[in-house]
C-alpha cells in the first residue's frame, strides 16, 4: 500500500519534471500544430458567412470596451473586421487566406498587458455566446488563440 | 490555549484592500483562478493548484475570501479565510478550520483524558505559494502546465483533546510543502491538477502531526489529483483525490485498539458555479474515509461540502 502510493508519487515527480524538459521543444512545435485545425470547427462558426458575423460584432463590442476599446482608437473597424475574419476563416480550417501583419509586429507600439490580453478573450467569448457557438466550440476556437498572448502582450 | 492568532486583524486588513481594489480592474478569467481549499490556498475544494487566486492577473494585486461548511455523519467542520493574489506570482493565505470533534467523548471511555462534551478542534493555516513556471490557461499548443511550489503552515487549537494529542505523541504544529501542476486542456475544456505534498498531518492537520512509536512520526509524499470538466463559462464538475498517510493507525494497533485510529484517503466529486467574476459557489459530495473510526463505529464519514467565495 505504502509502496504504491510511493509509486505514485514518484510517478506525478517524474511527470513534472519530464514535462519541464518536453515543454521546450512542444513550444517550439506550437505554429506548426496550429496550422491544423481541428475538424469541423469551422463549420462550427458557420463558416465564412457566421465567421463575418461573428467578427462584425466581436469589433463593435471590443471598440466600446472601457477596458481595451483605447487601444483600437486609431484603427479602421471595417479593415479589421475584414483582416480578423480571414485569420479566424483560416485558423479555423476554411478556404481562407489571412495576409495582414503576423501577430508580433500588429501589436509592437500597444501597450498590452495580460488583463488586456484576458479583457479581449472576454469580449470574444460574449460575442461567440451571441451568435450561438456551443460552449466546446468556441475552447476548440480559443485554444487555436491562447497562444498567441507571447507575441500580443507587451507589457510583462 | 489562550493563543489568539491577530486573524481577525488580517482579515479585516484585507476586507479594507479589498474595497480598494474592487474599484481597479483584475483581469484573470473567470474560474481560472480556482476556488478557495479548506486550507484558504486557491484550488478544488480538498487539494491546492499551481493558480494564483484572486482575480489578479500579472501586474495586478487581487483577493478573496471564502466561508466553508462541510458535515458528514459524525463531524462537522466551518472554515473561512482570506486570500491575496500578488502579480499572479504570489499568493499568501490564511485559513482557520473550527470541527466539531463531539465523537471524542467516548476517548474518555478509553482512558480518562477528560474530553469534554461538543469539544471543538480549531486550526490555523497560513499558507504561501509561489507560481515557478508556465501558463495554466492560455499557452495551449503546449502540455506545458503551470507549476507552483507553497506550503502550509498549521497551528492546531485542541482544547480538551490536547490531553488525546499528548498520549498520541503528535504535534499541535506542523507545515506541509507541496507542488502542483495545472493544465487547462482548452480545447477539450477540462482541467488536471496533480499535488505532490509532503506532509505527517493527520487528518489535514485536525488530529495534529505526526505520531509516538510504532506509529510514523515522519512525513511522507502523498499525491493528490484534480480533474475538472468547465461545461460553460460558469461552470465546472470534477472529482478530487487526495492521498493521506496514515501515521496513527500502528500506534492504536500496539496500545490494543486494532484499527481504531486508522485514517483514509479523501474523496470528493464537485460542481462550482460562478454566476460573475466575484462570486463562487462550490458544493461536493465528500468521501472523507474513516476517521478516528474507533469512536464511529468504523463509519465512513460521507456527506456534503458547501463552499462560497467572493474574489476581486
Amino acid at each position: 500500500m505504502t509502496h504504491h502510493r510511493t509509486l505514485i508519487a514518484l510517478a506525478i515527480a517524474t511527470t513534472i519534471a519530464v514535462g519541464g524538459l518536453l515543454a521546450l521543444p512542444v513550444f517550439a512545435q506550437g505554429t506548426a500544430a496550429m496550422a491544423t485545425a481541428p475538424a469541423g470547427l469551422y463549420q462550427a462558426l458557420g463558416e465564412k458567412p457566421g465567421i463575418t458575423r461573428l467578427m462584425d460584432d466581436f469589433v463593435n463590442r471590443v471598440v466600446k470596451d472601457p477596458r481595451i476599446g483605447g487601444h483600437f482608437k486609431d484603427v479602421k473597424p471595417a479593415a479589421l473586421k475584414e483582416s480578423l475574419t480571414d485569420q479566424i476563416c483560416q485558423l479555423s480550417g476554411g478556404p481562407c487566406k489571412y495576409e495582414g501583419a503576423d501577430m508580433k509586429s500588429a501589436h509592437a507600439d500597444m501597450d498590452i498587458n495580460k488583463g488586456h490580453f484576458n479583457a479581449l478573450v472576454e469580449v470574444l467569448q460574449s460575442a461567440m455566446d451571441a451568435q450561438g457557438i456551443p460552449f466546446a466550440q468556441q475552447n476548440r476556437l480559443l485554444a487555436l488563440l491562447a497562444p498567441m498572448h507571447r507575441d500580443v502582450i507587451t507589457t510583462r | 490555549m489562550t493563543h489568539r492568532p491577530p486573524f481577525p486583524l488580517l482579515a479585516a486588513a484585507a476586507l479594507t484592500l479589498v474595497s480598494g481594489l474592487a474599484q481597479a480592474d483584475t483581469g484573470k478569467l473567470l474560474l481560472t483562478g480556482g476556488v478557495s481549499t479548506i486550507a484558504g490556498s486557491a484550488g478544488g475544494g480538498l487539494t491546492p493548484w499551481a493558480v494564483i487566486g484572486s482575480n489578479a492577473t500579472e501586474g495586478e494585486m487581487g483577493v478573496s475570501a471564502y466561508a466553508t461548511r462541510a458535515a458528514t455523519q459524525d463531524y462537522g467542520l466551518t472554515g473561512y479565510g482570506v486570500a491575496l493574489g500578488l502579480y499572479d506570482r504570489v499568493e499568501l493565505s490564511l485559513a482557520r478550520q473550527d470541527f466539531d470533534a463531539s465523537p471524542a467523548i467516548a476517548l474518555n471511555g478509553i482512558a480518562p483524558f477528560g474530553v469534554t462534551p461538543g469539544q471543538h478542534i480549531k486550526m490555523d493555516v497560513v499558507g504561501v505559494k509561489l507560481r515557478v513556471a508556465g501558463d495554466a490557461v492560455l499557452n495551449s499548443d503546449s502540455w506545458m502546465p503551470q507549476i507552483a511550489v507553497g506550503l502550509e503552515h498549521k497551528r492546531v487549537h485542541p482544547g480538551s483533546i490536547g490531553s488525546v494529542l499528548d498520549f498520541l505523541g503528535t504535534k499541535t504544529s506542523g507545515t506541509d510543502v507541496y507542488v502542483s501542476a495545472t493544465k487547462l486542456l482548452l480545447a477539450q475544456s477540462v482541467l488536471v491538477n496533480g499535488t505532490l505534498r509532503y506532509t505527517n498531518a493527520n487528518q489535514n492537520g485536525l488530529l495534529g502531526f505526526g505520531s509516538a512509536s510504532p506509529g510514523k512520526n515522519s512525513r511522507s509524499l502523498q499525491p493528490e489529483f484534480s480533474v475538472a470538466y468547465l461545461i460553460n463559462k460558469h461552470l465546472a464538475v470534477g472529482a478530487e483525490v487526495r492521498f493521506k498517510p496514515n501515521n496513527l493507525q500502528a500506534l492504536g494497533a500496539a496500545a490494543g485498539l486494532g484499527a481504531a485510529l486508522r485514517e483514509d484517503d479523501w474523496k470528493d466529486i464537485f460542481v462550482a458555479w460562478a454566476p460573475s467574476k466575484n462570486v463562487s459557489l462550490t458544493l461536493a459530495y465528500v468521501d472523507l474515509g474513516r476517521i478516528v473510526p474507533g469512536i464511529t463505529n468504523n463509519r465512513r464519514q460521507t456527506g456534503y461540502y458547501l463552499s462560497a467565495q467572493v474574489a476581486f
